[in-house]
């Protein structure tokens, strides 16, 4: 999986592409980890876009559930959106999507990781 | 009706072998993508399952994937000469609780026995047996 980090002044944005699978889950928590634990340059908000994600499975909820707590614990807002729908239905079914906000796009994301609520 | 077979060591290196199987199994067969990836997304659980909970000191299980392709739907069978394990008795996990109260254990399971049509596990001469079939649209 490649992440592609776009730092806005509003917002930083990650685009993982490809799989969050079992094999990438731990990089792609580790590097969100260190965008949330950046000394004194913690992004305002942290928005996935999904829009290049292919595929998720459970060892992928796990890392996106614990990066949620590690910005909730950071103070940072945060929030996913442009899922493709295979991976919108493993959010869905598993019962995600009513724990973590997930917006149809960028702008509806922002806003709603602002508000903090799912 | 058209059949593959692919065998690997419990081993999380080979989850990649694993899934080019599927899916080439899958691109010959002319399987639709948003199919093939709840195949994927099975396979990947309960090898995974395997590799974490089969593997006792100093012995690797010997996992095998059986994919049978019929008229109307298609089967995929891993068995794993490992101890005795039915992932089907795990507990579901609650997916209603909330964000510090979650867990992740069994979601894996779950999402499987949501994905499959039908999910069935047995233990016969000695290896783990999990079957899972799903019909195909179109």
């Amino acid at each position: 999986m490649n992440l592609r980090i776009e730092a806005l002044p509003e917002a930083t944005y990650v685009v993982p592409e490809g799989r969050l699978d079992f094999d990438a889950a731990p990089g792609f928590q580790e590097a969100l980890e260190r965008l949330l634990g950046a000394a004194g340059k913690a992004p305002a908000a942290l928005i996935i876009d999904g829009a290049a994600l292919e595929y998720v499975s459970s060892a992928g909820l796990r890392a996106v559930l614990l990066v949620t707590r590690a910005a909730q614990r950071a103070n940072v807002p945060f929030a996913l959106c442009a899922l493709q729908p295979a991976v919108r239905e493993v959010f869905d079914l598993s019962g995600f999507s009513r724990i973590i906000a997930v917006a149809p796009d960028r702008a509806t994301a922002l806003a709603q990781a602002q508000q903090g609520r799912p | 009706m058209t059949a593959r077979h692919a065998a690997v060591p419990a081993d999380a290196a080979q989850l990649t072998v694993l899934s080019n199987f599927l899916r080439e199994f899958g691109a010959a067969a002319g399987l639709g993508a948003p199919e093939m990836r709840k195949f994927e997304l099975a396979l990947e659980e309960i090898f995974m399952n395997i590799v974490m909970h089969g593997s006792q000191p100093g012995s690797t299980p010997h996992v095998e994937v059986s994919l049978r392709l019929t008229a109307d739907a298609l089967t995929m069978t891993v068995e794993d000469d490992g101890p005795q394990f039915d992932p089907l008795s795990l507990p579901s996990p609650d997916v209603t609780a909330s964000l510090a109260d979650r867990r992740i254990g069994g979601l894996g399971v779950f999402l499987v026995r949501s994905f499959m049509d039908t999910v069935s596990y047995s233990r016969t001469a000695g290896r783990n047996q999990l079957r899972m079939s799903k019909r195909l649209e179109g």
